[in-house]
């Protein structure tokens, strides 16, 4: 597969130059191409009409329930119109949930993207192995979060956790040779309220670092070898290297990486649900928008509920998105040509001109 | 000076790999460990007793065997029906013009966006209305419509030549013989990737199985395995035992097709 976008692409490219615009006006078509029409549509029709059941309809189908009070036995849904968009964001538990999903946030997208783009540069700049190390880096991401968390249920136990047993053993070791340190005190990772969101964020930066891993790696291989010969004869060393060519030509893969992160941490929901069994962890503290949201709707059936925190989640994602893509649009403009080209391979960029 | 950079350098690189590999070698160990060394403080790296007992118990407590039946067929049809409906509509979006041809390839990527919370709900409510609550139909049927496996196949499609369209027309045959003895021969490292994450996300999923579900024995591995943690306590080379039983298979496909799994995330940048 190589990239081949639409623009080499002779029929798109010729239907293009018939169809100016928007490219669906199929009106003067000769009776052939008419019935090409139709059977297109026919072909596309078993996507399409999944698509519209069980992804296109239920976006509003969602909002329509929101403005309901919809419990799943009840046999009527009266209309409440916005009421439970108020009775949520009147709801203190909600500010908790929304709280501790913006605390993870926070959290998991400056370090989550420090840690890929390590694992990048420290791939890129092996020889030997370099497919061994690609496999462990990237082993976590294809692991199911429900394996992923009874793993670090354990690991993270207070008293036979094995990150305490370590941490514990490499204190006592350095107490022997005499550093000042004080004896150590096993952490309490999932059962202090304050420690569960830093617990769960290191979790889960172990579980997708691989994944953003692989996007700035792509980005650094898309960088010309010319440009550190270059600067190589110009005597500079690896750190000015990284600070004058790697990281400015990698900054459309970092935003693009950042966006990502930051609607896939919004929407974190199995891992507190598994670390905790479907409880919200000591105190609330892992309690996310999420999983308020599932207790909401399938716990206490208030479908209607439940619809309004997805909507209010949902609200919030978005504005994050559309900030962060004026930005990514913002400097790519300021950037000029050449920076413009060097898009992370999986951007959907070219595609949306359809 | 150099030698030793490059060594903390090197140090460091394999520092990352033991931290990602680890866990799971510990998992592995862990579940041929019996209860007693399973416990023990400080804990050995290597069993000193092998046993395979905590597998036979993990098959008597829960019908573990039905749960990986219920995985493998429910993530083999996912996979068999987002590569057949996305094959299908990839090929309409690329060689024919029907009404509302670039509205609905909008549409589509748009959706892309759209965070699964919102789904959840009124998903969980249609899956009711139309009466598949508590069946496989569920836990398939929603997830054959893979934007992911339009927009993958519709860019392979787009480079294959021309003329292996006309050579097809010039043969006396239509869309349907271009498709399946062209296009998709011509495309296999493409289907391969989209199915791999199909079955991938299938496997793995957890939330919508355990919403649409009642009845344990259509439950797949990753629910059963969630619910096993309660009844296993604290004896962890049960769960261990478990959680590897689960990941044996994607463990396999992993190993053998890895780039297939890179591939998937380096050309959409999305998370499986």
């Amino acid at each position: 597969m190589q990239n081949a976008p639409l623009q080499t692409d002779p029929l798109l490219r010729s239907e293009r130059a018939r169809f100016p615009g928007t490219g669906h006006s199929a009106f003067g078509l000769r009776r052939s191409q008419m019935r090409e029409g139709w059977v297109g549509l026919l072909f596309a029709l078993p996507h399409l009409l999944l698509f519209g059941v069980f992804l296109l309809a239920p976006v509003l189908y969602g909002f329509y329930i929101s403005l309901h009070r919809w419990h799943v036995l009840a046999k009527s849904h009266p209309w409440v119109g916005l009421e439970n968009y108020a009775a949520v964001l009147s709801d203190d538990i909600f500010w908790i949930a929304l709280r501790n999903t913006a605390y993870f946030v926070v959290l998991v997208v400056p370090l989550g993207n420090l840690v890929s783009l390590g694992l990048a540069l420290g791939l890129a700049s092996v020889k030997r192995f370099q497919a061994f190390y690609k496999v462990c880096y990237y082993l976590p991401v294809v692991i199911s979060i429900a394996v992923v968390a009874v793993l670090w249920r354990w690991l993270y136990n207070t008293q036979i956790g094995l990150l305490n047993m370590y941490i514990g053993a490499v204190v006592g070791g350095l107490r022997e040779i005499g550093l000042p340190l004080a004896p150590f005190q096993p952490l309490p990772w999932l059962s202090n309220p304050l420690w569960v969101m830093p617990s769960i964020a290191l979790m889960s930066i172990w579980w997708g670092a691989g994944g953003n891993m692989i996007l700035y790696l792509a980005g650094i291989n898309n960088i010309p070898d010319d440009y550190y010969e270059a600067a190589m004869i110009d005597g500079a060393n690896a750190w000015n290297r990284f600070w004058a060519i790697t990281w400015p030509l990698l900054k459309p893969t970092t935003l693009f990486c950042l966006v990502f992160s930051v609607l896939g941490a919004f929407q974190i929901f199995g891992q507190t649900y598994v670390l905790f069994t479907g409880g919200a962890g000591p105190a609330r503290s892992g309690l996310t928008v999420a999983l308020y949201m599932y207790q909401q709707g399938f716990g206490q059936y208030e479908m209607g509920y439940g619809a309004a925190i997805a909507y209010l989640l949902f609200a919030i994602v978005l504005a994050f998105t559309v900030l962060q893509f004026r930005l990514l649009e913002g400097r790519a403009e300021r950037a000029g040509p050449d920076e413009k080209m060097d898009k992370p391979v999986g951007e959907p960029v070219e595609e949306e001109a359809v | 000076m150099r030698i030793l950079i490059q060594t903390v350098k090197y140090l460091l690189i394999l520092l990352g790999a033991v931290a990602m590999a680890f866990p799971f070698y510990w998992m592995i160990i862990t579940s041929f460990k019996p209860d007693t060394e399973a416990l023990q403080v400080p804990p050995t790296l290597w069993p000193r007793q092998w046993t395979v007992d905590n597998y036979r118990q993990v098959f008597e407590l829960v019908p573990m065997g039905r749960y990986l039946f219920n995985s493998a067929f429910i993530a083999t049809a996912v996979t068999a029906g987002v590569l057949l409906s996305s094959a299908l509509a990839a090929h309409a979006f690329v060689r024919m013009r029907f009404p509302g041809r670039g509205f609905f390839f909008a549409v589509l990527i748009a959706t892309m966006m759209i965070p699964f919370e919102v789904l959840l709900i009124p998903d969980y409510l249609i899956i009711r209305n139309l009466g598949w609550y508590d069946t496989y139909w569920a836990m398939i049927i929603p997830w054959t419509a893979s934007v992911f496996g339009i927009f993958l196949l519709r860019q392979a499609f787009l480079t294959l030549p021309e003329d292996l369209w006309e050579a097809v027309l010039l043969d006396g045959g239509g869309h349907l013989r271009y498709l399946f003895s062209v296009a998709i021969p011509l495309s296999v490292p493409a289907l391969i990737t989209v199915g791999i994450v199909s079955f991938l996300g299938s496997w793995n999923s957890l939330l919508w199985p355990l919403i649409v579900t009642n009845t344990p024995e259509l439950r797949p591995v990753q629910v059963g395995l969630s619910s096993f943690q309660t009844e296993a306590g604290l004896r962890y080379n049960l769960s261990m035992a478990a959680a590897t039983i689960s990941i044996v298979p994607i463990l396999v496909l992993y190993l053998i097709a890895q780039r297939y799994f890179v591939e998937g995330i380096a050309r959409t940048g999305m998370k499986t």
